[in-house]
C-alpha cells in the first residue's frame, strides 16, 4: 500500500515526484513517457531558468531529476486505466500492462491529449495526410499545398514549423480572432505563403489513390453557410486539448470540458483523497511552470494529511 | 540479432526515443532520414500504408510510432 501514487510524468507529476520523495513519502509514479504535452515541442522560451530548451531535453532532464531522489517507485512505459475507491477509503488502480497498485492517496498530473476534429475521413486518412504532430512529420511535406486547423498556441507552431517545407499553407480559423503569442501571431499573418481563412470548420476530409492518401478538403463559413472544396496534400490538426480524466470520471466533479474542479489553495478534489493540479484540472492558465507549482501545493498538503494520519 | 531499420525525421521526437532505447538495449539499427531520402521515404510508406514518422521495421515486421511494448515483443527483449 502506497501513501501516494502520481499519474502522469509531466512538469507537474516530476515536481510531485521529487517533493514526495524529499518528504519521504512511500509514493510511486505512473507514466508512459516524460515531459508532458512540450514532448513534441521544438523549442520551450518561457521554461523559468533556461533561455530556450527542445521538448525532448525538458523531458530528459525531468526524468533524470525524478531518477535521482532515492525512495519513489517509477512505473514508465505505462498507463493508469481504471481506480476505484474501496470502502475503508483507500484506492486501488489498474494500469494498461496489468498492474494493480493500492494506495491511500492520488494526485492526477495526467495532463491533456489532442482533440480530433470528429469529421468523416479523420481516422481513414489518419497517418495518411492527417496529421496530428506536427514538428515530427512537417519535413514529409515538402514543395504541398497543406492547411493547419486552429487559432492557438500549437496551430501558430504547426504553421511557423511548416513554414520552411511547404510551399502554401491555408490556416483554418473557427473565429475571427487568433489566440496564442502576439509575436508568432505575426510571423504567421504576415508571411506570403500562409492564407488565414476566417469563420471557417472542416467539414469533411477527402482523398484517394492506393495507398489512400488526403487530397483535399470541404470546409464552411460558418457566418455565410458556404461550403467550398479545397484541395490538398495534407491537413494538420492542432485544435487544442482534451484532459485525460476519463478514468476518474465516476470519482471526481468534472467541469463540462472534463476538467478535474480542484480547491486552488490545496488542489483537492471533490472526491477525498484525491488531488489534482496542472491540465487535468480546472486551473485557469495551461503553463509547464504553473502546474510544477500546483502539483507542488498538492503535495505539502497531502503531507500535511499524511502527518496528521 | 535482429535487423532492425527506423524511418526518422530529424525534428521527430518520438524517432529520438526509438533510437535512446535501441541503443539502451544494445540494440543495432540503420537510419533513415525521410525528410530528404525520397527513395527510403517511398520504401517507408510501401511497408506502413501511411506517411508518418518514426516507422520502425524490425526483421520485416512493420511498426508505426514509438511503441515500447511492442518493440520489446518484438526484440524478444523483458
Amino acid at each position: 500500500m502506497y501513501d501516494l501514487v502520481i499519474i502522469g510524468g509531466g512538469p507537474g507529476g516530476v515536481a510531485a515526484g521529487v517533493y514526495a520523495a524529499r518528504k519521504k513519502i512511500k509514493a510511486a509514479l505512473v507514466t508512459d513517457t516524460f515531459g508532458g504535452q512540450s514532448l513534441v515541442s521544438s523549442g520551450i522560451e518561457n521554461w523559468i531558468g533556461t533561455k530556450s530548451i527542445s521538448g525532448f531535453d525538458l523531458a530528459k532532464n525531468l526524468e533524470e531529476h525524478l531518477r535521482a531522489q532515492a525512495g519513489i517507485d517509477i512505473i514508465d512505459g505505462d498507463l493508469v486505466s481504471a481506480v476505484a475507491k474501496r470502502d475503508d477509503g483507500t484506492f486501488s488502480m489498474t494500469t494498461r500492462n496489468g498492474k494493480t497498485l493500492e494506495t491511500k492517496y492520488i494526485l492526477l498530473t495526467s495532463g491533456s491529449r489532442r482533440k480530433r476534429l470528429g469529421v468523416p475521413g479523420e481516422d481513414r486518412f489518419d497517418g495518411k495526410g492527417v496529421v496530428f504532430c506536427t514538428t515530427c512529420d512537417a519535413p514529409l511535406f515538402g514543395g504541398k499545398t497543406v492547411a493547419v486547423v486552429g487559432g492557438g498556441n500549437s496551430a501558430l507552431e504547426g504553421v511557423e514549423d511548416l513554414l520552411q517545407y511547404a510551399s502554401k499553407i491555408y490556416l483554418i480559423v473557427r473565429s475571427e480572432i487568433l489566440r496564442g503569442d502576439p509575436v508568432t501571431q505575426e510571423k504567421v499573418k504576415s508571411h506570403p505563403n500562409v492564407e488565414i481563412s476566417w469563420n471557417t470548420v472542416v467539414e469533411e476530409i477527402h482523398g484517394a489513390g492506393e495507398p489512400p492518401f488526403v487530397n483535399g478538403i470541404t470546409y464552411k463559413n460558418v457566418k455565410t453557410g458556404e461550403s467550398k472544396e479545397l484541395p490538398l496534400g495534407g491537413i494538420f490538426v492542432e485544435i487544442g486539448l482534451v484532459p485525460n480524466s476519463d478514468f476518474v470520471k465516476d470519482l471526481v466533479q468534472l467541469n463540462e470540458i472534463g476538467h478535474v474542479v480542484v480547491d486552488h489553495k490545496t488542489q483537492q478534489s471533490s472526491c477525498p483523497g484525491i488531488w489534482a493540479a496542472g491540465d487535468v484540472s480546472d486551473v485557469l492558465y495551461d503553463q509547464n511552470n504553473i502546474s510544477v507549482g500546483d502539483a507542488i501545493k498538492a503535495v505539502l498538503n497531502i503531507y500535511d494529511r499524511i502527518k496528521k494520519g | 540479432m535482429a535487423k532492425v531499420i527506423i524511418y526518422s525525421t530529424p525534428t521527430c521526437v518520438y524517432c529520438k526515443m526509438a533510437k535512446e532505447f535501441f541503443t539502451k538495449n544494445g540494440v543495432m539499427y540503420e537510419e533513415f532520414d525521410v525528410a530528404s531520402d525520397m527513395k527510403e521515404r517511398e520504401e517507408m510508406v510501401a511497408k506502413s500504408h501511411q506517411l508518418g514518422v518514426p516507422v520502425i521495421d524490425i526483421d520485416g515486421n512493420t511498426v508505426v510510432g514509438f511503441d515500447q511494448k511492442t518493440l520489446e515483443g518484438l526484440l524478444g527483449l523483458k
